[in-house]
């Protein structure tokens, strides 16, 4: 599944960066590697604009961004 | 004294500009980094015999760069001459910023780190061992906080020491790479850069290092060894992307070192109770809307106060050197000319400064990047991104710091968008003109109804026009949005002022050069030719008695000097062209002046139609254009001033931060067709239907 398919508050493990440069390097830079833990804390109301947890660090990306990161939903994820 | 150089770099929100502003007894420059606007920060102080220089880079997430602000950083750590980096880390997010000391500490120069914000990391139980730091991959480090004042003292002794060993950092990725990295190195020749670091760079695809070795004799050889490297590296990790590889190498080298060196902190979780609030999905806009409609209202009612000072001075001031100096075109070209026309333009001081406090506050509390975050969705629509907002709001007070304002857009695509449609919101100084249109040629009962009209239609069409040069000038893809959201922190007083106190000198070295300048231009063309006028006048003044034939005489004058001055030439020139709107040239010649101030074009109309020193309230120049005026010309004049160019301050400045020749001409020419056009219309459609 992608980043953009997890409910609030659920948590996922990135597993692949679709995106191409030089989107990908930011994404990188922005600590969205492959592994990371990354929960999402809260999105718009159209769902058009994500903020979510990655290590630690708010980074607040659209729905086209998030479309670009698979990630794989941890269950009962609880914090 | 001896100088040691520093590059201060780091991610952004990590705190740099903060501990540039704690340092004790330093002396701080600020200028541009050659050919880009960005703002360059350069701290000077002495400790143990040195003179330490440490220049401010723009804040960097990584040395792949993504926006023009971190290529400009990149530019000055390949190219430019410094001793030493002093790379500024945010302790609570160690883990992040390491990956980008990494790949610094690959250029393989003396460098040292500073664990900032430390206090905050200590008091969620948080540590950090430097010693051990140190003993891993070879850089001193200090725990520091610039908030606090502690840690500094330790930090630029660490400085000294790394520059007087000339101590190099030691970062070693896997046994794989490093082979592979040995691999590459022994095919470089001369390069300008560490070999090693040219090795590494290469292998992560970086276009600037190529082309640096593109043109080497012995980059056939390179090229085929590279390709090899990384067929190995590409099979051994099960990933096309070598770049990506380089990046999780060091994400799990940074991991790595913090468990080893780190006690970590308590996470911290007032921020994330603020969003609660704050960025909620239903009361985020409205919060924000409420925000910025305080910060305007502040803008101009507070402002409006220290303006009527300002102004009052001024005028005080040109009489005052207007006592001072002989009669003669020195005296008439300061008073009548340069002095009001500053005067003008500095009265928006206090209003500028108000917003750029405002919006100074919002950007260090964090909030502006939550207002970015609410707003993306609704400017999405228009092909814009949710930063953009804040340049287009402060467009409707004036140009000159919206301009400036957009600098907070990273992606020059959106930025230039963005600055082509901030003049589209109609600025303070035009208010004056449609007041006075509004209430001449509308029935007071629509009056309001019709300013609010021209506002919200300015602003719409605005948008709309940066959907349509979204889609065709600018296709592609739109820009990605992903930002980081920093913690909500408390606004840091000194650093505030200190940046008021900048943005005041440059405003005013630019009023007293620029708009000096022009404003002198503008009274000489509508001063001169004069000569027989004033000859044929001066034998009648003379023979009048009464003091107030004279007058009479004196305005009657200055009425034909003007009608007979290159302003009006031009006027006439013009005129067959604006004819179609059914402007006059009285019309013409006030817009044209319009493009020096727009508040200028009220008091052009009042002297053009013999007014006297009337303002828009004046009765008599109401009813003057009332008569002189069809009503088809005031709606056409109402539709220029709304989208025609703004005035040469706002211009120079869009000029300033607009490298590009061609945008430029763009930027200079397309406001003024589409006044037109939009203003023709109207014009046609009134006629037809009535």
């Amino acid at each position: 599944m992608k980043l953009n398919e997890l409910k609030i508050g659920e948590s996922g493990i990135i597993k692949k960066i679709y995106a191409k440069e030089p989107l990908k390097s930011k994404l990188l830079s922005m600590g969205f590697a492959r592994g990371e833990k990354v929960k999402v804390l809260k999105h718009t109301l159209a769902k058009n604009t994500f903020d979510v947890d990655i290590n630690g660090v708010n980074v607040a990306l659209r729905e086209e961004e998030a479309k670009e990161i698979k990630v794989e939903r941890k269950n009962n994820e609880r914090n | 004294m001896k100088e040691i150089k520093i590059a201060l770099v780091g991610q952004p929100n990590v705190g740099k500009s903060h501990l540039i502003n704690s340092i004790s007894g330093a002396t701080l420059h600020v200028g541009n980094f050659s050919g880009v606007t960005v703002e360059k920060k350069e701290v000077e102080f002495e400790r143990n015999g040195y003179n330490l220089k440490l220049i401010d880079l723009p804040g960097t997430y990584s040395l792949h760069p993504y926006t023009p602000e971190e290529k400009v950083t990149k530019d000055f750590l390949l190219n430019e001459e410094y001793d030493l980096i002093l790379n500024v880390i945010d302790s609570n997010q160690i883990e992040k910023n390491l990956i980008f000391s990494f790949q610094v500490a690959d250029l393989n120069k003396p460098m040292v780190i500073a664990f900032n914000m430390y206090d905050e990391y200590s008091r969620g139980g948080g540590e950090i061992d430097t010693d051990k730091f140190f003993k891993l991959i070879n850089i001193m480090a200090q725990n520091v906080s610039a908030k606090e004042k502690f840690g500094l003292e330790e930090l630029f002794n660490k400085v000294i020491k790394t520059y007087e060993g000339k101590n190099t950092p030691r970062v070693y990725y896997s046994e794989i790479i490093e082979e592979e990295i040995e691999n590459v190195k022994e095919k470089i020749k001369e390069v300008k850069f560490d070999k090693r670091f040219t090795a590494i760079r290469l292998l992560e695809e970086d276009e600037d290092i190529y082309k640096l070795v593109h043109e080497k004799p012995w980059y056939i050889d390179l090229v085929s060894q590279l390709q090899e490297s990384k067929k190995v590296i590409r099979n051994e990790y099960d990933n096309d992307d070598v770049k990506e590889i380089f990046f999780e190498e060091r994400l799990a080298l940074s991991k790595g070192i913090v468990t080893q060196i780190a006690k970590k902190a308590k996470k911290e979780t007032l921020s994330e109770k603020i969003d609660k609030i704050l960025i909620h999905p239903i009361l985020g806009l409205p919060i924000f809307l409420f925000v910025m409609w305080a910060i305007f209202q502040l803008t101009f009612d507070v402002g409006a106060i220290p303006a009527n000072y300002i102004g009052a001075g001024f005028s005080a001031f040109g009489e005052w050197v207007g006592g001072l100096l002989p009669n003669g075109l020195v005296k008439e070209s300061l008073v009548n000319g340069v002095i009001p026309a500053v005067g003008a333009v500095v009265m928006f001081l206090p209003n500028i400064l108000i917003l750029f406090l405002g919006i100074n506050l919002l950007e260090q509390t964090g909030y502006m990047a939550r207002a970015a975050y609410v707003m993306d969705g609704v400017l999405k629509k228009f092909g814009l991104q949710g930063r953009a907002f804040i340049p287009l709001v402060s467009g409707f007070g004036c140009s000159v710091p919206a301009y400036m304002a957009a600098r907070t857009l990273k992606n020059p695509k959106d930025r230039l968008i963005t600055m082509l449609v901030i003049g589209f919101m109609s600025c303070g100084a035009r208010l004056p003109i449609y007041i006075l249109l509004v209430s001449a040629f509308f029935a007071p009962a629509i009056q309001g109804d019709v300013m609010f009209a021209i506002y919200i239609g300015g602003a719409l069409t605005g948008l709309i026009v940066a959907k349509i040069l979204r889609v065709v000038l600018f296709k592609g893809e739109p820009e990605p949005f992903v930002m980081e959201l920093p913690k909500y922190r408390f606004p840091r007083l000194k650093a505030i002022l200190f940046d008021l106190w900048v943005k005041t000198k440059m405003f005013l070295k630019k009023a007293g050069t620029f708009i000096a300048i022009s404003a002198f231009t503008i009274w000489f063309l509508s001063s001169f030719p004069r000569e027989n006028i004033v000859k044929e006048y001066s034998v009648k003044i003379e023979q009048v008695k009464s003091v107030d034939k004279k007058a009479a005489l004196e305005e009657e004058m200055n009425q034909k000097i003007l009608e007979n001055s290159y302003i009006a030439h031009i006027g006439k020139a013009i005129e067959p062209i604006f004819r179609p709107l059914d402007l006059g040239w009285r019309e013409d010649v006030s817009l044209l002046a319009g493009l020096a101030a727009k508040e200028t074009v009220v008091s052009t109309m009042a002297v053009l139609y013999g007014a006297g020193n009337a303002d828009e309230t004046s009765k008599s120049l109401i009813e003057k254009i009332r008569n002189a005026m069809p009503f088809t010309a005031a709606v056409a004049m109402i539709i220029i001033v709304m989208f025609y160019s703004p005035c040469v301050a706002a211009m120079s400045t869009f000029y300033a931060e607009v490298p590009q020749m061609v945008w430029k001409i763009f930027y200079t020419i397309y406001p003024n067709v589409f006044a037109y056009i939009a203003a023709f219309i109207a014009v046609s459609l009134i006629k037809i239907f009535s």
